[in-house]
């Protein structure tokens, strides 16, 4: 496309470059969605082909409790002719977020179930209002991905009102299991960075100095994560050092930059674990521009997103450990079973996957 | 109007207030320097400051047109909205070539800029209130035209970030080059004259017949343009556009470079100058309080405690 020939009189003619150029936008615009819609469409059949993309349930904890239909109250009810109320909490706009409202919605499409979603666009108060607004266009059913875990009292009182059975997905409301709710299923995120923390030993034979970049302050997935490196590092590697945390939150622009202050202050550095991907790709960026080449700084992340698995293949990223954020086929399968009048368990930890350079890339369809 | 009336009982506190608005911020990066030559470990050397250099100039380049927009006794808050909006909008026309995409973000700059500059000049409202509207609205336009993060693979665009002249990086000598420009533009030229003149009394500038409006609308649509240049500089350097968290905060970071390098928020005055070492001093501050793994909320209260300072020597200037 030629643009020298409105160079020369940039200011002369203003409307009419302004509108030449704002047609080309429309125009671009049009293209530019229909590509992202095609992207879109592809993604969910490559995923739904692979039957290992589902959340597997981690070994169940001894003496975990159970929920069932008479002790919660209600009537049982064939999900089939349900109607299903999904509140999101943050928007989609992270492959987490996304894979997680995706793999919902194609649960709900396969099963024939009517869905109704909601998104909170990262807002408490519009989140309880959300899940209001479900339970008054009439959901039998609610999965809920809570922004926060306290402050549901008025949510859940409005649905205990109404018996209906509330699953909540990636984090646990603070209230009673199997009153107020029926179960939860998550992540366990200290187990994600123990192993993690196994990765970076292995990355590193279990010597050396390495850096955290911490997710977002005042987080529990930060915490957790933290928890879980410090605690295995401590218990197996007390000779490799943790001499750098630093918030990254969670974004790539500062994981990068506070990399780049690492490397230059402390060139000797073995290892970053990165508490995202994100903020692992921004070390990735950080390095390439210092010059170093893969792996000379071991880089472990979780969330488990194509693009680290790809940094894996690449060499730049020595582990990843994955956070599974398809729910859909379990959560859906753990309603349906209690509407049955059948015992569900009001705990359900999945088994999260990992990649390293074995399997990276024959897994990376895998990754969301 | 330099030192007017201020206050015969305390002349010795008026000028050392003075002093400190005018230098404290040259002072400041100075004892940072110095300090950090003592304890940092590799702090002098040629790569630390590239590092430091490229990573302030997106921040400088926002602050030049902040400080065009204070010197109006204005503010403008959708400069990390246009960052994110340009983000976006490179993502969305690269397949145009570099040129063409660029074409495209000014484009959407200029709207934006043009909008904050109707709203306040022609329609009325209070700059800080005008810009608000655009700093929400921005965003959440760059969102829906690209909804999550998309890695950028494109040599012009990877050049743009991590290329560099002679040893210095582009980004570096665009920056540099943006400050001339204003500079230029703030102290030799009309435009720069009646920028000042109304920022000092936009009552008496009207009455002198100066082109109030114009001149308004220019200043919010630089801002606007240099927003949108830091922004694809940002994303050139990620290469990855990131609506949703680039250019978060910027406005914030903005204003105190501007605040804290000696110009005042009441208008009337713009030290270009002063603003470059405003940036540098808020860039050396994080910086050294992360290369000595300090808790990330000192960082924060290190800021604020600068602010707090530089607003206090301004005090004695305000009142006039």
């Amino acid at each position: 496309m030629n643009f020298t020939s409105h160079r020369r009189h940039p200011l002369a003619r203003p409307a009419a470059a302004a509108s030449l150029a704002l047609a080309v936008a429309l125009t671009a615009a049009g293209c530019a969605k229909s590509e992202d819609d095609a992207d879109g469409a592809a993604k969910p059949s490559a995923t739904g082909a692979d039957a290992d993309a589902g959340q597997k349930v981690a070994a169940p904890k001894p003496g975990g409790k159970g929920c069932t239909l008479a002790a919660y109250g209600g009537d049982t009810l064939d999900l089939k002719g349900a109607t299903v109320g999904f509140s999101q909490s943050e928007k989609e706009a992270n492959p987490f977020r996304i894979a997680e409202t995706r793999s919902i919605k194609d649960e709900a499409a396969k099963r024939g179930v009517k869905l109704l979603t909601a998104n909170a666009q990262s807002q408490f108060s519009k989140q309880i209002s959300d899940v209001q607004d479900l339970l008054a266009k009439g959901a039998d059913v609610l999965v809920i991905a809570p922004l926060n875990s306290d402050g549901w009292e008025p949510v859940l009182r409005a649905a205990a009102a109404r018996k209906v059975p509330i699953v909540t997905i990636d984090r646990q409301i603070n209230a009673d299991p199997c009153k107020d709710y029926v179960s939860f299923i998550a992540s366990d995120f200290v187990e994600q960075g123990k192993r993690a923390a196994d990765q970076m030993i292995e990355a590193t034979g279990g010597k050396g100095k390495v850096a955290i970049l911490l997710g977002a302050a005042g987080n529990n997935v930060t915490t957790e994560r933290t928890k879980g490196f410090k605690d295995r590092i401590a218990e197996k590697a007390p000779e490799l050092e943790i001499v750098f945390e630093q918030t990254g939150d969670f974004a790539r622009e500062k994981g990068q930059q506070v990399t780049e202050q690492l490397i230059q202050s402390q060139p000797g550095i073995n290892g970053v674990y990165a508490e995202n991907d994100e903020m692992g790709l921004g070390a990735v960026g950080a390095l390439k521009g210092a010059g170093k080449k893969p792996g000379d700084v071991k880089i472990i992340t979780i969330d488990g997103t194509r693009n680290a698995v790809q940094g894996v293949v690449d060499g730049w990223i020595q582990g990843v450990i994955e956070s599974n954020p398809r729910f859909g086929p379990l959560a859906f399968r753990t309603l349906d079973a209690f509407t049955r009048g059948e015992e569900v368990p009001q705990e359900i930890v999945i088994e999260d996957g990992a990649y390293d350079a074995d399997n990276a890339e024959q897994d990376l369809g895998r990754a969301y | 109007m330099t030192g007017i009336a201020v206050r015969p009982a305390a002349p010795d506190r008026a000028r050392i207030g003075h002093w400190l608005q005018r230098y404290g911020v040259y002072a400041g990066v100075g004892l940072l320097l110095v300090v950090n030559t003592a304890l940092t470990p590799h702090f002098l050397s040629v790569e630390n400051f590239r590092t430091q250099a490229v990573q302030v100039a997106p921040v400088l380049i926002v602050a030049l047109g902040m400080a065009l927009a204070i010197g109006t006794e204005g503010v403008d808050l959708s400069v990390g909205a246009v960052m994110a909006l340009s983000a976006s909008v490179t993502a969305l026309y690269l397949g145009y070539g570099l040129p063409g995409a660029l074409l495209v973000v000014a484009l959407f700059a200029a709207a934006v800029g043009l909008a904050n500059g109707a709203l306040v000049a022609l329609v009325g409202v209070q700059p800080i209130v005008a810009t608000l509207a655009l700093m929400v609205g921005g965003r959440g336009l760059a969102q829906v035209l690209l909804p999550q993060l998309e890695d950028i693979r494109n040599p012009a665009m990877a050049s743009l970030g991590s290329g560099d002249l002679l040893g210095v990086p582009y980004l570096i000598l665009i920056a540099a080059g943006l400050v001339l420009l204003v500079a230029f533009a703030v102290r030799r030229t009309t435009f720069g004259r009646q920028l000042l003149a109304i920022g000092d009394n936009r009552t008496a500038a009207q009455l002198a017949g100066l082109p109030v409006k114009r001149v308004l609308m220019v200043v919010y649509v630089c801002s606007a343009l240099l927003a949108a240049v830091a922004g694809v500089l940002a994303t050139a350097r990620l290469q990855a556009s990131d609506p949703t968290s680039l250019g978060n905060l910027m406005e914030l970071s903005a204003i105190t470079a501007v605040v804290v390098g000696g110009t005042p928020l009441s208008g009337g005055q713009v030290r270009i100058a002063g603003t470059v070492a405003g940036a540098v001093l808020i860039q050396l501050l994080t910086a050294t309080l992360i290369k000595h793994d300090l808790p990330p909320s000192w960082t924060q209260m290190a800021q604020a405690a600068v602010i707090v300072l530089a607003v206090y020597a301004a005090r004695g200037r305000g009142r006039r």
